[in-house]
């Protein structure tokens, strides 16, 4: 069993708490976000491990993961999104995601209930073109990065810093095939404990076996050796995980992630001690 | 007495940031403070242009003299000979000795410098000072170069007929985040605000986004992705990055640095020319002042020369009976500096692998700044992305304060109606910053070249039974004992409810908001419950001050392993 489930995340507790920009701006300033997805109630008991103020940053730091089970009571679809307004002019939103006004370009609040996908406009499936990501991503910060809304108000500002942060997080979380696995698989409502034990003792030798060979590798080479073999072992399971997921065999698909996640970490173990 | 002609505003701690509310926005201007050389430019409205002074020169030495009435530097002053800077009354070197202890290498390696740094290596700031009239006049490094930013000041405002406060300077990636405090400090003294303060070699990056982005505008082509490596060397840092452009947007890929740079290779060769030097000069008396100077002068010709040649003669009376008259050739100058060249492609591989790029991806080789005309370099840098030439659509020595200068007015929200201006560079962390557990270890919360804004978490817990205390010492740097990073702060959280060592959870909290500010919370829970077991603690780093390198160890001394934490990860291993 996990003692993880039982800690919740720092920055749930301070996050609106903490000033974006400097110690001395009243904290009223930042809690007045009129945002109508944000929610400052606390989470409900049955989604303890989550965050009700979902900061987007730790999405791909492995043991962080944490995640907003709340914005998925909103459904994606664009009914939604086409009767929102821009919080500065008033326009009606006309693409999404709305992220930024077409009218008058300000920022808008974050809306968690538009998914990774949907900012990079793409179909919420496993398998994408990782070598696209990269455009959409600099197009995006183009448009909201904090450094060029530098001269507009603090509002609008702190609009931007938490726009630019979750499509940073997006981008991140899209491109590494593990966090896109275990990211997507949430979104369908499934959580996948990072730190259970491992149970399945025939993984469990074999991981010790790969943990002993990295310890005794004597040079980069035979380190790089077990590395390509690792990345095998990851492109097979990422394409077993797309399989499941496809097929929405979602014990199958987390038991993937499982062996992702071992061979990710050798991975890590390699690479620090080349 | 008459008014001194130079006024340091208040040495006081905050910059104050106050909003200008005028309806022009002010265009910051791009400085770039060398250890050696410094230059300032700004957007004229179409383009960068770089500033000159009243000698019309771009490049101006970085030091200040001493003297009986006011301080001058090499913006306003000329001196008709380099030995006049070596008389003991200038202080240079600025950029290499801020914000370091007495502990510290580099403090160590200033010893040979004419005027005085006298180190008690107990980690407090060095003692500096600057000789006039046979007395030694006790300075500090942010002091001298608050009065060379005044200097700077008084010059671009003539240039730019108008106030100027807002800047944008660039600093070395192997920058603590305490030394630019110190940067900042000596920016406020000198009445500057500092907009920005951007890694050199991402300032050269985001000139290079421009010509890019450029060249697309004028071939319609489309903006396909260009990576660049940039190495930057100059007579204090070298510094790494790989940046991928696409768009006018350069993302840095990674960054690397270290505080190695024209001056070592001098020292090595002064050293290589007279083995005993620092010996000889390490009183300080005037003859051997005047000795060192000439040897200094002479080694930096030789240096000089052999960019172009293979071998130079150094034929010098140093006085006292010390001659020299040596022949060096190339062979000699790298053999002494071998240790420096293996760094350099070092801090490029590092780069290259942080970066997740191989060097043939790489779309153009940017080298810059003053080392980077050394052919041993060139090379260097050419072998080890196995490349055949350099990029050469950037001035070495003017890039990063050109780039400092886009920057400027990029962060100033000024718009350029043919999108010359269309710029955005998105920084990661150079140095990665975490906190002392596991022992003296160093476990970084954030790492190194991750993108910022960032946040991250971690999880520690207690080593003892019923521990109710713990202390969080926050370091920033690449070592992996705490001792071998720069202390930024620490702070001690008391009231941990008693219960079994390893049972408290304790997360700390790492926070990089778009501003660069950084913040670290820490709190604990205790399993079973949802609320924090006490108020969460919440600092502003960094909180230390000159003597940090004496506090880490006064710490230790204090408490020992009786406030310690370690990682969750590692108590699950055990
Ligand atoms: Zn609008």
């Amino acid at each position: 069993m996990s003692r993880r489930k039982f800690w919740t995340p720092l920055y749930a507790t301070l996050r609106r708490n903490l000033p974006s920009k400097h110690p001395y701006f009243p904290a009223s300033s930042v809690f007045k976000f009129p945002s109508p997805t944000y929610s400052f109630s606390p989470p409900s008991p049955s989604s303890s491990p989550s965050s009700p103020f979902p900061s987007s940053y730790d999405f791909y730091s492995l043991q962080n993961l944490k995640f907003p089970v709340r914005s998925f009571c909103f459904s994606t679809g664009s009914e939604e999104q086409s009767s929102a307004r821009c919080w500065s002019c008033g326009a009606v939103a006309i693409a999404a995601p709305f992220l930024v006004c077409e009218t008058c370009r300000s920022v808008q609040p974050v809306d968690h209930s538009v998914d990774y996908f949907h900012i990079f406009g793409l179909e919420k499936k496993y398998d994408i073109e990782v070598q696209n990501l990269e455009g959409k991503y600099k197009d995006w910060q183009k448009k909201l990065h904090p450094d060029l809304v530098h001269s507009k108000s603090e509002r609008e500002r702190g609009y931007a810093a938490e726009q630019s942060a979750r499509v940073i997080d997006a981008y991140h979380t899209l491109s590494k095939p593990l966090l896109r696995a275990i990211y997507i698989l949430r979104l369908e409502g499934v959580d996948v404990d990072e730190e259970e034990t491992l149970t399945d003792p025939e993984l469990l030798s074999e991981i010790l076996e790969i943990r002993e060979a990295v310890e005794e590798a004597a040079d980069p080479l035979a380190l790089n050796e077990i590395k390509s073999q690792m990345n095998e072992e990851l492109n097979h399971w990422s394409n077993s995980f797309a399989t499941a997921f496809r097929c929405r065999k979602f014990e199958e698909a987390v038991n993937s992630i499982r062996r992702m996640t071992y061979y990710e970490r050798v991975t890590e173990e390699i690479v620090k001690k080349l | 007495m008459a008014e001194p002609a130079y006024t340091v505003a208040s040495d006081g701690e905050t910059t104050g940031e106050e909003k200008s509310s005028s309806a022009f926005p002010e265009i910051a201007i791009g400085i770039d403070i060398g250890t050696s050389q410094c230059s300032v430019a700004a957007w004229n409205g179409s383009q960068v242009e770089l500033l000159k002074n009243t000698r019309n020169q771009k490049m101006m030495r970085s030091y200040v003299t001493f003297k009986d009435d006011a301080p001058s530097g090499g913006v306003s002053n000329q001196h008709t000979h380099e030995l006049e800077m070596l008389s003991g009354a200038s202080i240079f070197n600025m950029k290499r000795l801020i914000g370091r202890v007495d502990t510290d290498p580099v403090v160590h390696a200033s010893k040979s410098l004419p005027f005085l740094v006298q180190t008690l290596d107990i980690g407090v700031r060095p003692f500096i000072a600057a000789l006039v009239n046979n007395v030694w006049r006790s300075t500090t490094p942010e002091e001298v170069l608050a009065i060379f930013l005044v200097e700077l000041r008084a010059m671009a405002e003539i240039a730019l007929k108008r106030p100027i406060r807002n800047v944008v300077l660039t600093i070395p990636v192997s920058f603590s985040r305490f030394q630019v405090t110190r940067i900042e400090r000596a920016c406020a003294m000198a009445g500057l605000h500092v907009l920005r303060l951007m890694p050199e070699p991402t300032a050269v990056a985001l000139l290079y986004a421009q010509q890019q982005q450029q060249t697309i505008h004028e071939n319609m082509g489309s903006g396909y992705e260009k990576i660049a490596l940039i190495f930057n060397m100059g007579a204090g840092y070298s510094d790494v990055a790989v940046s991928a452009t696409a768009g006018g947007v350069s993302q840095i890929k990674a960054l690397a640095g270290s505080a190695i740079g024209g001056e070592d290779m001098l020292q090595n060769m002064m050293r290589h020319l007279l083995p005993d030097s620092e010996i000889i000069f390490s009183n300080h008396g005037i003859n051997e002042i005047k000795s060192m100077g000439l040897l200094r002068v002479a080694t930096q010709d030789a240096i000089h020369k052999l960019s172009f040649e293979t071998s130079v003669q150094i034929d010098v009376d140093l006085g006292n009976g010390l001659k020299i008259c040596k022949v060096v050739n190339q062979e000699e100058f790298q053999e002494v500096n071998r240790e420096v060249f293996e760094k350099c492609e070092s801090l490029i591989i590092q780069c290259l692998r942080d970066a997740k790029i191989e060097p043939d991806d790489v779309t153009d080789i940017i080298a810059v700044g003053g080392c980077s005309f050394i052919p041993k370099i060139k090379n260097l840098i050419m072998t080890t992305c196995k490349r055949q030439e350099l990029y050469k659509g950037i001035n070495p020595m003017e890039a990063a304060v050109c780039g400092a200068a886009l920057e400027g007015a990029v962060a100033s929200g000024i718009n350029d109606p043919f999108g010359s201006l269309d710029l955005l560079t998105i920084q990661v962390t150079p140095l990665a910053i975490g906190i002392q557990a596991d022992g003296n270890n160093f476990v970084p919360i954030i790492p190194r070249n991750t993108t910022m804004p960032a946040r991250r978490e971690l999880a520690f817990t207690t080593v003892h039974d019923n521990q109710t205390e713990a202390l969080i010492v926050v370091y920033e740097g690449e070592g992996k004992k705490v001792e071998e990073n720069h202390l930024l702060g620490y702070f001690k959280l008391v009231g941990i409810p008693p219960a079994p060592k390893g049972v408290p959870d304790i997360n700390v909290c790492m926070d990089i908001d778009a501003s660069d500010v950084l913040r670290v919370l820490a709190g604990v829970v205790v399993p079973g419950s949802q609320q924090p077991a006490i108020p969460v603690m919440e600092v502003r780093m960094p909180t230390v001050d000159d003597g940090h390198g004496w506090c880490a160890e006064a710490l230790h001394r204090t408490f020992g392993s009786r406030l310690n934490l370690v990682t969750v990860q590692k108590k699950m291993q055990q």
